[in-house]
């Protein structure tokens, strides 16, 4: 069983509060995400859970036991580092190694030569090798076992930190920015490991980004964090289709969405620049934010009613989609709008276009961010 | 890079320098060696290897051999040591770490030659602190050092401190007593090396990534011991190299404490390489086995700094 | 957890605070000595600074002057009486020349070459590089002997010249230097040599600035080693008082001293040993950065 429960968690250095009455409840087996924005707190959650950091206030469950005593080398917990903190006078072999040989050798066994003399030391050691190479298997390194890190690429050091956490077969797998000091390509190609080994070992999954999508590739669940806050905790996709704040709306999601300002009048219309939403809001008579994804927005050059009038000033073209950055006519607001590489003939810089939106998809917000909900949403 | 005139210049002055105050020296004395010159004298003879014979083989020099390993070996292990242990010991403390380093650095700055002197007044059989306070002692301190005749070293009828006591304060004569002269002069350096040991570890402490811990402690590494055995030694191992390096150069070295104290005595018990090079060469203007010492001493030093330096440290980078 | 934290910092510092004493005990010696009348050091009484009762001094008559100047208390009279006997001061004096001269000249010499094997290419380079490695094994002082039989056939023992000149190459310093040269980025040089410079003022002008760091660590490590420096004064000054470096003066005293002149004795050393004591204490974080530096490299 691999569930793990914070209550209340609370945590400052000195005057500065880092998490704020925190909640969250991991279930088994399931890969969830920490992310949000550097400083947000993310990897002091993780290493609460840990238990590298105790907090200031609060309780941490595993498997419904309070660990808040327990040490970290105790919690059975496995930790992949930013940094990998791999042993650099070991071999990989021996990196691997050492934590079922810390486990399993009782003190006296440890002794270099004089532990060989125990009976049962043949036995566990052979245990161990077996466990060691099962598992270099599984992430192809086995080649590398014999190297030191320092003459390991990141991608390898990367797996090697992942071996090492994976022997100990632990109920948990808690993974501080893994990615991070990878080539994007790397990157890339290592998310779909990651699911995939997940996958494989059923086991659950704590992992700290702040890159967004990274969270919303590989998670099962994802926990959205701001200045120590949890703001959401929801699956992929309905952090993204369904953000319960501006804050997350606009965190995750690339190119950020786009905002507006726009009010409300007394009987639940929503306007905003000179067109009108067809649903209604629940709440009336308030000024507002709307929130429009670029991909939810149509951009061409012939007029068309109930559009938006503007005029490009930039382009991003990233091969299969092409960004417009639009300034509104007449209005100080910008917007992103997701078009066809196939437009480029036609449209270009200080082009003059017509904005249309799709229906349905706009999201709304008050002025302190919170989410307005639509009468007919549930 | 510059293609220039202007190296010769530049290196000349430092290469004839080099050549003619370390190299050539060594050369001459590697010459004198195989004489029977005396400075002053106008002419000498060859003696080929009369002189080396003389070292291996008279008793003085044999003593000398000896006095000179015996410091060594007892002040780099223990400075290099002890230095650890300060050093990991301020690592640890939460305040007050400045004022420790400060203090026990202290004896590295101080002029040897005046803390030898003031050792000596401390160990001095009747007016220094130390004995004094081992005989104020003998009251009281006796009964709780004695508390500890369990230990085997500590019988209560034979142990040391309680014949000494016994016996009208008759503690030992550190510095003039034959049995205990070389631990005393080994006291004293030790006293002095460690606090630059000491504060080289400190540096290698903090380069070590903390993560590596977090690392240990994860993998179940538990007590201070574990961690140390799994993180922090191997990581000092360049550090440890080159302080023992240091620390051995410069216990080879050692003068200062034995002229001004023990003048190599009693009966050549502190009889140490440098002051027997200054006591047959300077003062009994035996130029020649002076050279001599002088050679072996080099071929001593430079294989071991060489052994430490190349050989062992391709084991210790990582 | 906390209330174990606590407990711990507690035993750490009792054993800390008893090694400190140890460490300290020599020093507390000789200051206290240095405070106190002949009676009380051999009897080993009153405390840290001694009764101080005004008493008249018998080696001070029989140097020929008048009870009453001879009459004052102890501690004043321990170092008066050394200032009297030994010309501290121009011990003092001497260690300052003589550190002073040995750093410049080495920085001179040094300062150069390692920009010339960092820097520069030349034919050759490398050997002398290997030449600088292996002269770094050599110890100064092992090679003592020799070079005092030099100086002796060019009559030069007995100066300040034999005091200064076997230290004026510091490979040590030469190394040092050239590590950190080496880390100073080319195109740095390039511009200067763009501007004109010779590569001489480059040296000093554009060099010399980026390397003050370094070069204040190897000034303290070099002052000090040769400020401490006993074994070849000791060798190469062999009847000249004039010209005694501290640690000599120290040595005089104590070798020439009656036997029961141990204040002034204590007075002397306290004297000689405060200017580099003080200056520690004052700049130590810049000492033992430059030390660890110096050894790290």
């Amino acid at each position: 069983m691999g569930t793990i429960k914070l209550q209340n968690i609370n945590k400052s250095f000195g005057k500065t509060e880092v998490l704020n009455d925190l909640n969250l409840e991991i279930k088994d087996g399931e890969f969830l995400t920490l992310v949000g924005p550097s400083g947000c707190g993310k990897s002091t959650l993780l290493r609460i859970i840990a238990g590298l950091e105790q907090q200031t206030s609060g309780d941490v469950f595993i498997d419904n036991k309070n660990v808040n005593k327990t040490r970290a080398s105790e919690r059975d917990l496995a930790m992949v580092f930013q940094s990998y903190a791999l042993y650099p006078h070991l071999t990989v072999r021996r990196n691997l190694e050492t934590p079922l040989r810390l486990r399993d050798y009782s003190g006296l066994e440890r002794i270099p030569l004089l532990g060989n003399l125990f009976p049962n030391k043949k036995n566990k050691t052979k245990k161990i090798q077996d466990l060691v190479h099962k598992t270099s298997e599984t992430l192809k390194i086995t080649e590398l076992l014999d190297r030191k890190p320092g003459q390991l690429s990141g991608g390898q050091r990367q797996r090697a930190a992942l071996g090492r956490a994976m022997v100990r077969e632990p109920v948990a797998f808690l993974m501080d920015e893994p990615l991070s000091n990878l080539d994007a390509a790397l990157r890339v190609h290592m998310r779909s490991e990651l699911s995939e080994l997940h996958a494989n070992l059923k086991t659950t999954f704590i992992y700290v980004t702040h890159d967004q999508a990274e969270a919303l590739t590989m998670s099962t669940r994802m926990a959205v964090m701001i200045d120590g806050k949890l703001l959401q905790l929801d699956t992929p996709q309905q952090v993204y289709d369904n953000p319960s704040s501006l804050s997350v709306a606009q965190f995750v999601g690339s190119p950020k969405i786009n905002t507006i300002k726009g009010s409300i009048n007394s009987d639940g219309t929503v306007k905003f620049l000179n067109l009108e939403l067809h649903r209604t809001s629940s709440i009336k008579n308030t000024n507002v934010i709307i929130g429009i994804r670029p991909e939810h927005l149509e951009i061409s050059k012939d007029h068309a009613d109930n559009s938006i009038e503007g005029v490009v000033s930039y382009r991003e073209n990233l091969g299969s989609d092409m960004f417009f950055h639009i300034e509104i006519s007449g209005d100080n607001e910008k917007l992103i709008a997701r078009g066809t590489p196939q437009l480029t003939s036609s449209i270009s810089i200080g082009s003059k276009v017509f904005v249309k939106r799709l229906k349905g998809e706009a999201l709304l917000f008050d002025q302190s961010g919170s989410r307005i909900k639509f009468t007919s949403d549930n | 890079m510059h293609y220039s005139r202007a190296h010769i210049w530049f290196v000349g002055p430092a290469v004839l320098l080099m050549f003619v105050i370390l190299i050539f020296p060594i050369l001459l004395a590697g010459g004198i060696s195989f004489t029977n010159y005396n400075l002053g004298n106008p002419s000498f003879d060859w003696i080929g290897l009369e002189n080396y014979d003389k070292m291996f083989s008279r008793k003085t020099y044999i003593k000398m051999i000896w006095a000179t390993a015996t410091y060594v070996l007892i002040v780099v292990p223990f400075s290099v040591v002890i230095g650890l242990c300060a050093a990991m010991l301020l690592n640890s403390l939460r305040f007050g770490a400045d004022i420790y380093k400060t203090i026990f650095f202290l004896p590295v700055m101080a002029t040897l030659l005046a803390m030898a002197i003031a050792w000596e007044f401390t160990l001095h059989p009747t007016m220094g602190l130390v004995n004094s306070f081992l005989a104020n002692g003998c009251g009281g301190m006796r009964e709780f050092v004695l508390g500890f005749h369990w230990l085997p070293w500590v019988n209560s009828n034979a142990s040391w401190y309680h014949i000494a006591c016994e016996n009208n304060n008759d503690f030992p004569f550190w510095l003039k007593d034959r049995g205990y002269a070389i631990w005393t002069v080994c006291f004293i350096g030790v006293w002095q090396a460690f606090g630059f040991n000491m504060v080289l570890y400190l540096a290698g402490l903090t380069s070590i990534p903390r993560e590596l811990y977090h690392a240990a402690e994860m993998d179940g590494a538990k007590s201070t011991w574990e961690q140390f055995k799994l993180v922090t030694w191997p990581m000092l191992g360049p550090t440890t190299l080159f302080v023992i390096t240091i620390t051995t150069i410069r216990s080879f070295q050692v003068f200062d404490t034995i002229e001004v104290l023990t003048k190599g005595g009693p009966s050549k018990s502190t009889y140490v390489m440098m002051y027997a090079i200054f006591e047959k060469a300077i003062q009994q203007n035996l130029t020649s086995i002076g050279a001599a010492i002088t050679v072996v001493f080099i071929a001593f030093v430079i294989l071991l700094t060489f052994f430490q330096r190349y050989v062992i440290e391709k084991r210790v980078h990582y | 957890m906390k209330n174990n934290h606590y407990i711990g910092e507690g035993w750490k510092h009792a054993v800390l605070i008893i090694g400190a004493l140890v460490v300290l005990l020599p020093f507390y010696m000789v200051v206290s000595i240095s405070l106190k009348s002949q009676q009380e050091i051999q009897s080993i009484s009153g405390g840290l600074i001694g009764a101080q009762e005004v008493q008249t001094f018998p080696v001070c008559t029989k140097m020929g002057m008048s009870e009453e100047t001879c009459t004052m208390k102890p501690y004043v009279y321990n170092y008066w009486f050394a200032f009297k006997k030994a010309p501290i001061a121009r011990y003092l004096l001497n260690g300052l020349f003589v550190t002073v001269s040995i750093f410049l000249i080495q920085v001179l010499i040094a300062l150069p070459c390692a920009y010339a094997l960092s820097k520069l290419r030349f034919y050759g380079r490398e050997f002398i590089f290997s030449m600088v490695l292996f002269c770094l094994l050599i110890p100064v002082h092992a090679i003592a002997l020799p070079l005092y039989v030099m100086l002796a056939k060019i009559g030069l023992v007995d100066t300040y010249a034999a005091l200064i000149i076997p230290w004026t190459i510091s490979v040590f310093g030469i190394f040092l230097m050239r590590q950190f040269f080496m880390t100073v980025p080319d195109e740095l040089i390039d511009a200067a040599r763009m501007d004109g410079m010779g590569e001489y003022s480059i040296v000093w002008k554009v060099m010399l600035p980026t390397a003050i760091p370094a070069l204040l660590a190897f000034a303290i490590f070099s002052v000090v080693a040769h400020w401490n420096d006993y074994f070849w004064p000791r060798i190469v000054i062999t009847g000249n008082r004039d010209l005694f470096t501290p640690p000599l003066g120290i040595r005089e005293f104590r070798g020439g001293v009656d036997s029961d002149e141990f204040g002034p004795m204590m007075a002397s050393i306290v004297t000689i040993t405060v200017p580099l004591v003080v200056a520690f204490i004052i700049a130590q974080k810049r000492f033992i950065e430059g030390i660890t530096m110096t050894g790290m490299k």
